[in-house]
């Protein structure tokens, strides 16, 4: 069983940008079964620019499944954004899941926007002013409602969606300093709570691609200036040609910070 | 006896870089968390890759417009927007 998942987030889309994108997503029918945005489809989160994004991704032959990022909220437009996007048939994820039928097999993903907080042992603690608490509390809900969202769905196979990232790994090349405000090692916990295939996230723009949870999930920063390419393309399955699988042992080692 | 900094010189270096950053992503015209400013002997190098040409020339515009006497320089590029020409597989 092999199913074909397409990804990229982050194109920060407004009007200068339609139509870069297009040639490209053109070809998915023919490499891809999803194709998955993993949140800042927009500059500032307004309904003009939902309709960019539209007008790209809308009316593909693959389904198209998305989270929104925090870009996507900076105008407070949130439900005019989801409403665009959800007209042009493409998937908003929150707090919950889909699950598509592919030619090879179920395939469920469950999608949280996600938000900071950093990583084991250098994080933010639910304690303090109420700001703080707010702040680390934000975060674990949405772990709390990717993890049941993953549990929840009946799938072969399963991919957690989110804009913040799950683990450190991706952000190498990201200064230290701002690791809590890239993600938090909760939507980790909370993939790894289900048997998670792949989890793929976006925001850290100069991170780096491949990364491990502590359960062994493997994690792709898919961010558009990461993988400079309209998108990637993962075969996930267990029927694969083993002289093109990649050596497990190679993912998520590499830590140059610059 | 304390020595002050001349008035007539201008904010530290270091304030300057923080108000660029922050006008990098506050300001509607560039909203972009992903550019880097590094202080070189000559000049503020701003790093980073942006969507289009557009937004990579609004962004030296706008930095210049706000700071006039700080010499800046830019290369940001624009990301590349082509189909993959590889997959990965994940067994
Ligand atoms: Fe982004
Ligand atoms: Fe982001």
């Amino acid at each position: 069983m092999v199913i074909r998942i397409a990804a990229v987030g982050d194109v920060h889309l407004d009007e200068d940008v339609v139509g870069r994108f297009r040639p490209a997503l053109e070809e998915l029918p023919e490499c891809a079964d999803v194709l998955l945005l993993a949140g800042d489809l927009t500059r500032h989160g307004t309904e003009a620019e939902a309709r960019c994004v539209a007008e790209e991704f809308g009316g593909l032959s693959v389904p198209v499944v998305t989270v929104l990022g925090n870009h996507d909220h900076q105008c407070d437009q949130v439900p005019q954004v989801v409403k665009v996007l959800e007209d042009a048939g493409i998937t908003v994820l929150e707090g919950n899941g889909v699950v598509l039928d592919c030619a090879g097999g179920r395939l469920g993903i469950a999608g949280v926007k996600g938000f900071g907080g950093g990583f084991a042992g250098r994080c933010a603690s639910d304690f303090g002013e109420p700001e703080m608490k707010a702040f680390v509390r934000t975060t674990t809900d949405s772990a709390d409602r990717l993890g049941a969202a993953l549990r929840s769905l009946d799938c072969d196979m399963l991919v957690a969606l989110t804009h913040y990232s799950p683990v450190p790994d991706t952000l190498a090349g990201e200064p230290l300093e701002i690791y809590p405000f890239l993600g938090s090692y909760q939507l980790g916990q909370a993939i790894d709570s289900a048997p998670t295939a792949l989890a793929v996230h976006g925001h850290a723009h100069a991170g780096t691609e491949r990364g491990t949870t502590p359960g062994g999930v493997r994690v792709r920063n898919v961010a558009h200036p990461v993988i400079k390419q309209a998108y990637s393309v993962f075969h996930v399955g267990d029927q694969l040609d083993t002289d093109q699988v990649s050596p497990i042992g190679q993912s998520g080692s590499q830590r140059s910070w610059s | 006896m304390t020595h002050h900094r001349d008035i007539g010189a201008g904010p530290p270096d270091e304030y300057v870089e923080a108000e660029i950053q922050r006008l990098l992503v506050e300001d509607p015209a560039v909203a972009e968390q992903g550019i880097t400013v590094i202080r070189r002997e000559r000049a503020l190098v701003l790093y980073g890759e942006v969507e289009s040409p557009h937004r990579r020339e609004e962004i030296l515009r706008r930095v210049s417009e706000r700071f006039p006497d700080v010499p800046i320089t830019s290369d940001i590029g624009v990301i590349r927007a082509q189909a993959p020409t590889e997959i990965e597989q994940l067994p």
